[in-house]
Parts: C-alpha cells; structure tokens; sequence
C-alpha cells in the first residue's frame, strides 16, 4: 500500500509566545465586569469597521496598535495631539475616527475621568495586542518577510 | 492559384486561437460517465480550463489538479499524483475512470506517469480498493506540442487504447464526434436514430445540456460508459467525423482490431451531411430513409429562402479547430459564399495533405488566404489593411475583431461564451445546416439595421 | 478550537483544521482555520496558480501595456478576457494578450533566442505601445530562460522602450497569492523610482490594490478628483506603466485589496517612508470614513465631507428601499480573498442580510482573521474550500444567495441558489455609493427573481397555482412587509443609468488631473 502522509505543515505551535498570551488573557479576565464589557464594545467597534490593525506581520501589528490606540487615548482624554511626521498624520487620522466612533457609541465616556478613560484605554490596546498580536493563531505574523 | 496556404510569417502569437494540449484532454475526459481526470501539472492548468468550459456550457463538471508546487517542481512530483488519485477515490466513490493528464512542467521534469499508474495498481487500488473497478489512464499533453486540438486528439485515442477489447462482434458503429457541442451530439444521434442504426458514440455530450431541477439532483456530466469504449473493438466500423479531432483512435482501432474506419468528412452542410449518411449506409448496410429525405428537403427550402438572395457572394473570414474551418468553408463555399480566409491555430503536419485543403486551393477562382499557426491578430492585421468582410465565423476569443472593425460576426465552435444558449444548437447534419445558414442571415440582416446599409431590402422578404 | 468537520472530508483529516464556525463569544484567538498550506492534490480545489497571481490578477489590468507570456500559448490564452477589468483606453489590456508561442525545440534547446525575437515583433505590432511586462511560465522557469537579461539586451537596442519582467512560474505557492507576492516586490525592485511625474497638486496619493473591475477604480477616482487629489497611480487598475513606476512620489498610499497588493504599500513605507492607509471602497459607512481619513490626512476633509453629502443624500434612499427587502436573507460570501472582508460587515449593516458563510480561495489567515473579525456569530469560515465542502455547506446552511465566481456559481445553480459573482461582478461597478446601490440591486432581482421561486415547483406533485400569469418581484418582495414601508415614498429602486462609467469618463480626462491649476483657473 502507498503510504499517504498528510504533512503537518505547521512546525511552530501557536500562539508563538505561549506565556506572553496567557499572561495577557489573564490580565482580561481578572477586568471587572463593567471595564470587560466597555473593553468588548469598543474591541468590537474596532474588529469590525477596522483594517488597521491587520497588517501582516507581528512586529507591524505591534506598532500600528500602538501607534493608533496610544494617540486615540489621548484625544479621548482630551489632549492635544499634533502629528509631526506622515507616519503619525496616518495613524493620528485612524485615531480620530476611534475617538469619534466611541463618543458617539460609548456614552459612558462622557462620565469618566481623564485617568480612568486612558486606564481604559490601556487595557484595550492590551486586549488588542492579545487578539491580534500574542494570542493571535495566524502562523505568519512571525515570518520574517513582509 | 488564387488560393495561398502558407503559415503565418511572426514567430510569437498574438491573441491565441487555441489553448494548448492538457485543454484538449480535459474535454474529451468530461465525455466518460464516472470519470474524474487529475491533470499533473500546476493549479492554473485545470483552474482556468474549468472555467474556460464552463462558461461555454453554462455548466460545471469536476477535474482535479496535482497541484504541483514548488517542491514538486525541483524534486518531481509523482507524490502528488499519488496523493491525488487516492484522495480522489476516497471522496468520490463512483468514479471509476481517472485519466492522468500531463502538463508542461510535469513533462519537463520528466515525472514517470506511466511508472507511477503502474506503482498505484499494485500498491494503491489492489490494497486499498480490491473490490472497486478503477482505471487510471495516462494521457501525455506536453503543452509545447500541437494545441488543445491535439490534446483531445490524443486524449481520444488513449481511452479508446485502455479500453477497447474483442468481444462478440456487434452491430453497432463507433462514432467519434470530434470536439463538438451538446447540440451537435443530439443531432448525430438522431440521424443515426432515423437510419436505425446504434453506435458508440464517442464523447456522449448532450447530457450537458442539463435542467435545474425542483428536487435539486441534477448533475453535469458526461454519459459515455466504460461498457461503450469496452466495446469499440466490436464495432462493424468507425466513422470520426473530424480528422484531427478522433481521427488517431479511429485509425487505432483500425489497426489494432480490425475496425474498419471512415475519418471525415465533418458533416457540415448539406452535402457533407449526404456524404456522411452515405459512409453510414456503406458501413450497416441501413438504407436512408424516407424520414431523412424530408429533413433535408426541410433544410434545403430554408436555405434556399437565403441563399442566392442574401449569403451568395458574401466575403467570410474563419477562425477555429481545423475541421469545424473546413467543414464550414465547404459549406459556405455551397451557399455561393466567398470564404477568403481561414485561419487554422496551430501547425498540424497533416494540413499538407488534408484533401479538403488541396481542393480549395484547386477550385477557388477569388482570392484567398489559409494560414496554418495562426493567431487573432493574423485576422485584425489583415482588417486593418484593408481585407473586406462581410461576416466572420468564429469563436468568442475573436470578439473584439468583430466589434472594433464593425463586422458582423456569428459565433461559432468552442468557446462561445458571450452568446446565450449556443452550445445548445447543432452545426452539424441537416439541422445544423439550417441553423448556421439561418443565423448567418440574421446575423448580416441586424448588421443591415445597424448600419443602415440597405435595411429597407427586408421590406419586402 | 470550534472546527468544522465536513462529513466529505473525513477522510483527509488536516482538512479539519481548515473550517471553523465562528461561536457566541468566539474571538481570533479562538477561533481561526489554516490557511495558504499547500493544497491537498485531488481535492478540486478552487485554486489557481502563480502566475494567474501576477499576470492575470496584477499585471494585465495596467492598460498601456503589452504583457506578453513567455511559455507555450495556454498559459496565455486561458488568463485573457476572463476578467471584467477595463480601462479608458479602449480595453487594450483586455483585448491583446501574448504569448512567445514555446514549442518542443525550445524546451530543448532554450527559448531565449524566440523571446526576444518575440519582444521585437510584439512591438512593432502595436507600434503606439512602448512598454511591457514579460512573465515567466512553469515551462520556461523550468529549462532556466534567463528572461531578465533578454529583456535588459532589448531595452539597450531599443531605447524607447521598457519592459518589466516577472519570474512568477505556476507553480511557484499553494495559490495565485504567490503570485501576487513575486509581482509586488519585482515592480518596486525594479521599476519604482526610475520615472519623476509631474506633480499637479498639493494631495498626491497611490490608489493600490484597485483593479477595476467594471469601473471601480473610475468611481473612486472620481471622488479623489473631486477631493483636489492627485492619483499618481493605480496598482494596478486602469493604471499605466510610467504611473506606477512614479509611486515613489506619493505622499500616501491607499490601500483596497491587502491581500494582493500590501507587500507594495509596505515596501513603500520602509524605502520611501510613504504611509499606508487601509480603505474601504465598498459600503456607504466605511466608504465614507475612508474617504473623511484621506480627507484628514490632506486636511481637506470639509471637501470629502461635501461628497459625502451629497452621494448619500443622492444614494441612500435606494440602498434603504433595497435594505427593507433583503433583512434576514442569508448569504454565502465565497470569493477570493478580500471581499470577504471587505463585504462581510458592510452587507450585514447597510443591506441586512445574514452572512451565514465566509470563504477564501486563495487568500491567507490574515484574510481569514479580517472576514472571521468582521462576520457575525454562528459563520462558516473554510480555507481552501473544494468542491465537495461547498456542496456540503449549501445544503447544510440553505443560504438565499451566494457571492462567488462563475464556475462554483454553476454548481449552486443545480442546488437552487442564486448567484452574483464576488469576482466580476454582475452589474458593476460595486464600489463607491451608487455602486452599492447597484450590488443590492443584483441581490434583490437574484433572490426574488419568479424564476428562482419557479425552479422550486415540481410540476409532477406540488399544487400549480393557475391563477395568476406573472409575478413581479415586488409582489414577491413586499408580501409580508409592512404597507407603511412596502409604500414608503421616501424609499426607491435604483434609477441609475445602465453604464454608469461612460458618464465619468466624459468628465474626468484619462491621466492625471491638474486639480490646483483647475482649481485656480475656476
């Protein structure tokens, strides 16, 4: 009999880092259940009319949450932010869209502190690098290549 | 001589007539009931053919691919055949026939196909499917030799090798169609049908033409059985109506079982049609019946209504699979037509002496031109140059000759996707003589009201 | 992991991890199929290869261009004129095609003498046409024909001419994606850089990964015209060969289709520090948010906003008339790769119908996470799908439509499901606002056309209604809606023209439009 082998191609389990994934699912799941729910919603609002935080490689998904999550933080808690390089002007204009996107979906916003919206804000980039990033199960985001 | 049959002076095509060999094997292997080919070659080789038949048919149909990758490219690729001939057995248990058609690049790396069809009776289908009856066919279609038009060629003539075996001799005849179209087969078989005689018919098409059904079953697929292809070497004759197209299996089977064999002529047209009825009654000895005069006699008043009013004289380009070129070509010929240029897609050494050819080059008393290897642009080029036409024959890859020169053009041969529903008519015997005379017509009469050239002639029709 | 086992496919186990049903409170972490592996021979997949990727998919919709295949004719001859991707200049790209014609001998005794014999004769065929692409075939790659060097060895002998070679063999990855790949980094490898354009206006942006299917690319040019911007270029569609190699001087790069064209736009930022910027053509909402981002970028956004505006006071009336009669209806998104994501949550909000399945030819799970991100609950998700899953998943999921190519769309015929092709279109252009007035059209007629609902009766048992002659589809349509919407006079049907891109272009010149000059000059 022909011996068929069916080859696993994958030679790297996934998520490639195992304890990094854990530690950030635990950090969601210890969130109390009113932080949970407002992370969700706007995880969701992202997840759905957002492409930005999709590029292909781990690295570039790293920069691109932090570059739109850390800017839109700030225009939620009210400061000022001036892009500088076309870099920043890119995801400065993907920040505004959040912000706008939040203020009218999350009224909720509007009764928080400065403090506790960019509290907020931290653990949705967290639960967005987990999703995207660290616990993501898409086997490419490590190769070296774009 | 008025007649030049030359090929075409550029080295390159440009805009292709024909696409190459493993095409031509997939449509012949489309013909068999329970048959599923694997071409080894890359994905495109079956992807794009797939696509390219079913939109001519408005059907789908299954071919599987090797799905050779890199790997297989470097290292050869038998592995994939063999994976693929068992994954497709596994998934589909009613196929019994997998013809394993090669492709450029698996012929190229020189993959063993006859070595490994060898390797899988033995360690596959014995072991692992004692009990079912499987054939695995290897067709050689290297897409550097010939054009599809050889492919099928050959495809034919390797089925009919794998199968045909002596048994009782019969009455029946083996009738290899060629590439032709569902519509083509319904009327062969009720020519045969009329002249009571029963044949192989040798690819059973028609059930292409198939319905969509309230229950949701209904399926494509090709009716040629194994017990018809089985029973080839029994025939009392083999009448391939196209030389290039069948005319391998025909001789084949002439040689090797004594199957005396007729090859041609394509019967197109009236008298291509009577020559073909002839070599049937030669060969069964069923005269021609009265049902059959009456059908010709039909097609004779239609044709009449048009010919030397509206079609005599008219200036007729052509382009597709040889036979379907000449076939037409004789047939416009007898319409008082004027064909000035055929166009023939590739370069076939059998041209030279294809008798239809030599009596055109005899007997034309106008200009014309037959270029063998010879592309679309062949076509344009002489447009742009002045060639004048009143109507082009051909397929629908040539399109935008048509439409950009403003010629009327009837869609004929393979593909004809941008027209609705041609695959359902015939071009070949009596009523496909009416049907191409009478569309030909219609063709020039709606080009007439576009152009306003004369259209106030139908006035009075 | 929520996996979908097909009963057809049992007996190839990896093909389990291939399909998932996205589960209540499912995420990307949870729930994501395989993708791009090699693909299992046999299967029938749906696959294409490499070079479909880069010469079909990529390389031919550039309109000013001979793309000319280095291999025997099937190659060539089965990837022309089985896309719907035109352009302003008469469909040259779509009409001519090439091949070097590669026969026997030349396998044997290499074919590189015949390319470029074939490079010279092509171009005094088209003797207006000074620029081509060469693409290698799985017969030339394998017997080594160095095709770059023939092609540098024409370009020194014929100075007015450039020719871009792609060494992107058929066999060369699991699907046409390899393809896509090769072509991306081979045109800014060799050809980005190598032409300085003349820059008309302060906004100057790539439009990348837009090929133009039915005008596509025209509509959202149009927009971007209207905006003041400068398109530099398009990859590919509707674009020229000198546009493309001026990508260098964009100040940002809009990007459609990732899937095909992000290797591009992600060179270009690493080389050329241009940014990249994902958009999204299809659906009013995001259609309008990409559209203010490209506007906020410029700091024009008053000006996006005015088209805004103005299309969907135009437009959404009859995207809602449709909306009301398409709520609920279940629908297969089964195309390529990007429309998955790209259609997958626009439809649900803006048409109301139920993605019930997404699927990707060819595409990569990073296709998948965007599609799987962006579909609703209880979704099929398959990579790779074959012939005998999609069946499987029909009948399973009874959808009401089904968004995929020709072929497949046969296969659902035979099972009663209507199909509009995901690839081609049926009645495009799909993008832009009209456009997506026009995708819904084509839903409401596929799904309530009398001809589906008749292909359902069964003469032989079933009670034939004898009373009536005809149907409409609104009589179909709105036979349990609400009269006060059924009547609503604040919705309506389409009233867009048939071809709606003849318009555009008798307003907008073909190349580059000098918007500040015109601006000025107002």
């Amino acid at each position: 009999m022909t011996k068929i082998t069916y080859k696993v191609t994958s030679e790297h389990p996934f998520p490639a880092d195992a304890a990094a994934a854990a530690a950030s699912l635990a950090a969601y799941e210890a969130l109390d259940d009113v932080t949970k729910a407002r992370v969700d919603q706007m995880v969701d609002w992202i997840m759905k009319n957002c492409l930005w935080q999709f590029h292909s490689r781990a690295w570039d998904r790293k920069r691109q949450n932090e570059g739109i999550l850390g800017i839109a933080a700030k225009l939620l808690a009210g400061e000022p932010f001036t892009p500088e390089t076309p870099e920043d002007r890119c995801y400065w204009v993907d920040s505004v869209t959040l912000q706008r996107a939040y203020q009218a979906t999350c009224p909720w916003l509007a009764t928080m502190s400065k403090d506790d919206i960019k509290a907020l804000m931290k653990e949705l980039h967290a639960r967005i690098d987990y999703l995207t990033v660290t616990g993501s199960l898409n086997e490419e985001l490590t190769d070296k290549h774009y | 001589m008025n007649c030049q049959f030359k090929p075409k002076d550029r080295i390159g095509t440009i805009n292709p007539i024909f696409t190459c060999q493993p095409a031509g094997a997939q449509y012949a292997s489309i013909g068999i009931k329970d048959c599923i080919g694997i071409v080894h070659g890359g994905q495109g080789c079956v992807m794009f053919v797939r696509l390219l038949i079913s939109q001519h048919l408005k059907e789908s149909f299954e071919i599987a691919s090797s799905s050779v990758h890199e790997d297989g490219a470097v290292f050869g690729a038998l592995d994939r055949v063999e994976e693929a001939v068992d994954v497709l057995l596994m998934r589909y248990p009613h196929v019994k026939v997998v013809p394993i058609i090669t492709t450029c690049s698996t012929e190229v790396i020189g993959d063993d196909v006859d070595g490994v069809v060898t390797k899988l009776q033995e360690e596959l289908l014995d072991v692992k499917y004692p009990d079912r009856e499987v054939h695995l066919i290897p067709i050689h279609c290297p897409s550097f030799v010939g054009s599809m038009v050889t492919g099928y060629d050959v495809a034919v003539r390797d089925f009919v090798k794998h199968f045909s075996k002596k048994d009782k001799p019969s009455l029946k005849i083996n009738l290899i169609t060629g590439w032709v179209n569902p519509g083509d087969v319904k009327e062969l078989k009720h020519l045969l049908a009329e002249m009571q005689v029963e044949a192989n018919v040798l690819f059973e098409i028609e059930s292409f033409d198939s319905p969509l059904m309230p229950d949701k079953s209904a399926v494509s697929h090709g009716s040629t059985t194994i017990a018809e292809l089985t029973a080839t070497a029994d025939a009392q004759g083999t009448i391939a109506l196209n030389r290039y197209e069948g005319g391998q299996a025909a001789t084949w089977l002439q040689t090797r079982w004594d199957v005396p064999a007729v090859i041609g002529p394509t019967p197109i047209g009236i008298r291509n049609t009577d020559t073909f009825l002839r070599n049937v009654n030669d060969m069964t000895g069923k005269p021609i019946p009265e049902s059959l005069v009456k059908e010709r006699g039909v097609a004779l008043d239609a044709i009449t209504d048009l010919a030397h009013m509206f079609l005599a004289d008219k200036k007729v380009a052509i382009y597709g699979n040889p036979d379907l070129v000449l076939g037409l070509a004789e047939y416009c010929l007898d319409l008082g037509m004027k064909p000035v240029l055929l166009l023939l897609g590739d370069e076939n050494a059998g041209y030279e002496k294809d008798p239809r050819i030599a009596a055109i080059k005899e007997n034309v008393d106008y200009p014309m031109e037959i270029i063998t290897n010879a592309d679309l642009f062949e076509l344009e080029d002489r447009i742009k140059n002045g060639l004048e036409l009143d109507l082009i024959l051909g397929h629908s890859k040539g399109r935008f000759v048509a439409i950009d020169y403003n010629i009327p053009m009837l869609r004929v041969g393979f593909p004809t996707y941008d027209r609705a529903g041609l695959y359902r008519y015939p071009v070949v015997g009596y009523a496909g003589a009416t049907w191409l005379a009478e569309q030909m017509a219609n063709t020039l009469f709606n080009d007439m009201e576009v152009k306003k050239n004369r259209e106030w002639i139908l006035n009075v029709w | 992991m929520p996996y979908h086992e097909f009963d057809c496919s049992k007996c190839l186990p990896e093909r389990k991890k291939h399909a998932v049903t996205k589960g209540t409170g499912d995420n990307l972490a949870t729930a994501l199929p395989l993708g791009y592996l090699n693909t299992i021979p046999g299967s029938i997949s749906e696959r294409g290869c490499a070079y479909c990727g880069a010469k079909h998919v990529i390389g031919t919709p550039m309109k000013d261009v001979i793309h000319m295949s280095h291999g025997p004719v099937g190659c060539t001859y089965d990837t022309w004129q089985t896309k719907r991707y035109i352009s302003d200049n008469n469909n040259f790209q779509l009409k001519y095609t090439f091949a070097t014609d590669v026969r026997e001998k030349h396998i044997v005794f290499g074919a590189e003498g015949l390319l470029k014999q074939n490079i010279i004769e092509a171009f005094k065929a088209c003797p207006d046409i000074k620029r081509m692409t060469i693409y290698q075939t799985c017969a030339t790659a394998l017997i080594g024909d160095d095709i770059n060097a023939v092609a540098a060895e024409v370009m020194e002998e014929m100075p007015d001419v450039d020719i871009f070679t792609c060494n992107s063999p058929g066999f060369g990855g699991p699907s046409q994606s390899g393809g896509h790949h090769k072509i991306n980094i081979a045109w800014i490898n060799d050809k980005v850089g190598n032409v300085e354009p003349e820059i008309t206006s302060d906004y100057v942006i790539n439009y990348v990964g837009e090929y133009n299917i039915q005008g596509d690319q025209e509509v959202m040019l149009d927009y971007f015209t209207r905006m003041g911007i400068q398109v530099l270029s398009t990859f590919t569609g509707n674009g020229t060969y000198d546009g493309l190699r001026a990508m260098h001087r964009a100040h940002l790069n809009v990007l459609e289709c990732a899937r095909s064209a992000e290797y591009i736009c992600n060179e270009l930022r690493v080389r050329y520090g241009i940014p990249r910027l994902d958009i999204d053509g299809f659906g009013f909402e995001p259609l309008s948010q990409s559209l203010r981002k490209i506007g906020m970028f410029f700091g024009i956004e008053d000006r996006a906003e005015k088209i805004i505006a103005e299309e969907t006071a135009r437009w959404k009336p009859e995207l809602d008339w449709y909306k009301e009669r398409l709520k609920g209806k279940k629908v297969c998104l089964w195309p390529g790769g990007s429309k998955l994501w790209h259609w997958a949550h626009a439809i649900e909000e803006e048409m109301g119908v139920k993605v019930v399945s997404v699927y990707t030819k060819f595409g990569h799970q990073g296709d998948m996470e965007k599609g799987i991100a962006r579909c609703g609950e209880d979704a099929l998700a398959i990579d790779d799908p074959n012939e005998l899953e999609g069946l499987e998943a029909l009948e399973k999921l009874q959808p009401d439509i089904i968004f995929t190519g020709k072929r497949p769309g046969e296969v659902a015929k035979k099972v009663r499901v209507p199909y509009l092709n995901a690839h081609a279109y049926h009645n495009g252009p799909y993008k832009g606002f009209e456009g997506w007035v026009r995708f819904a059209r084509d839903i409401y007629n596929g799904i309530y056309s009398p001809m589906h609902q008749l292909s359902g009766l069964d003469i032989s048992k079933d009670e034939i209604p004898t009373d009536r002659g005809f149907v409409t589809q609104r009589m179909l349509s709105d036979a349990k809606l609400p009269e006060e919407i059924a009547k609503s006079e604040s919705l309506r049907r389409y009233t867009g023209k048939d071809d709606i891109i003849a318009d555009l272009r008798k307003k907008n010149p073909p190349y580059f439009t000098p918007i500040v000059k015109a601006e000025a000059a107002e």
